[in-house]
């Protein structure tokens, strides 16, 4: 196999879907606009699921876009207006430009390990080589060719959407993790709703309930002793949030 | 000389799985904003998703664990947003802010 001079669709296809995944990333780490953020994150969902469909993985593109696009982008859409108040502050903390250049350096190892460059290393040169890699000289760091050269990709069985269900429910393969998933999706929606439920600790909970009860009296004592009260006897809204609760 | 399928060598997916990682990354690291936190670890789960699948489809298609621990990576996904969002909104009920440094409340 050799690369021919023109693209196929699928190159073109790939590096379009490549560029817009990256592009609105980089988007949604740098605006300001927590709103434009999440709808540039759809986005990148939408452009995931463009790769998935190139890998002939249709379940998972679909699954990618019901799952991240339709509940998790919401959501954090939800999120977004819920607190409104958080719109327009400074994208970046402090810390900034050191974890700009610690990514750098994460990006510059990845690529080494994973992209096309193969860096040939002279052991009898760096010595230090010759931990990893016993006395094989000159060494390839990086580059690593997952794909063996001469043969084919192996064939993805026609069912292999079949053999994904079998596999959760066989107890030879994925049975425990995929029951302990189902636990755990339980137990995290029931404590989603109970700490988004939860407005105010109970002390203070229990705090504003006596307030509303000795400001009662008090207003009570002052009615009983024919004063007519010249204040609100409650402070404002302690009725109403221990009713609330 | 690799294998290609669709004309698309693996080590494409690999890049930019590493990259959509890293811009993921420099999100968690860098912002300001709880919210735009979580968005940046859903990025990086789905660059996890992306080499998972990718790495399952170039190298053993016939078993089905990539794409079992891949709908694995993504019903996590799914409850760390919901438990993450459950909490960024009690917490702005109760402090009206989100920024991550200011909540330090459990600090010793």
């Amino acid at each position: 196999m050799t690369h021919s001079e023109t693209m196929t669709i699928h190159q073109v296809l790939f590096i379009v879907m490549a560029l817009a995944i990256l592009g609105s990333a980089i988007f949604v780490v740098t605006t300001s606009n927590l709103f434009r953020a999440a709808l540039m994150l759809i986005l990148t969902f939408f452009g995931i699921a463009g790769l998935f469909v190139l890998l002939d993985i249709g379940l998972f593109a679909v699954a990618q876009v019901l799952i991240y696009i339709g509940a998790i982008a919401i959501l954090i859409i939800f999120a977004v207006m819920l607190t409104r108040g958080m719109q327009g502050m400074v994208p970046r903390n402090s810390q900034a430009v050191a974890a700009a250049v610690t990514v750098g350096i994460i990006f510059a190892v990845l690529l080494l390990l994973f992209g096309p460059l193969r860096v040939t290393v002279d052991v009898a040169r760096w010595p230090v080589f010759s931990l990893f890699a016993g006395n094989a000289s000159p060494r390839d760091v990086g580059g690593i060719e997952w794909t063996p050269p001469n043969q084919p990709i192996p064939a993805m069985p026609e069912t292999y959407i079949a053999d994904f269900g079998r596999s959760l429910v066989d107890g030879n393969q994925y049975l425990l993790p995929f029951l302990l998933i189902a636990f755990l999706v339980d137990v995290v929606l029931a404590g989603a709703i109970f700490i988004a439920r939860q407005r105010r600790p109970a002390e203070v909970i229990e705090d504003r309930r006596r307030q509303a009860e000795e400001a009662a009296e008090e207003a009570e004592a002052m009615r009983q002793a024919g004063m007519t009260p010249d204040v609100a006897p409650l402070p404002e809204g302690a009725v109403a949030s221990t009713a609330e609760h | 000389m690799q294998n290609l399928l669709n004309g698309i060598p693996l080590w494409w997916y690999l890049v930019v799985s590493a990259a959509l990682f890293c811009i993921g990354l420099y999100g968690v690291l860098a912002r300001k904003n709880a919210i735009a936190l979580l968005m940046g670890v859903e990025l990086m789960l789905n660059a996890a998703n992306i080499n998972l699948l990718a790495f399952w489809r170039y190298l053993t298609p016939a078993s089905s664990g990539g794409l079992a621990f891949a709908a694995f990576v993504l019903v996590i996904a799914a409850a760390e947003a919901a438990v993450g969002l459950a909490l960024i909104i009690s917490v702005y009920r109760i402090t009206r802010s989100i920024d991550p440094e200011k909540l330090d409340q459990m600090k010793l």
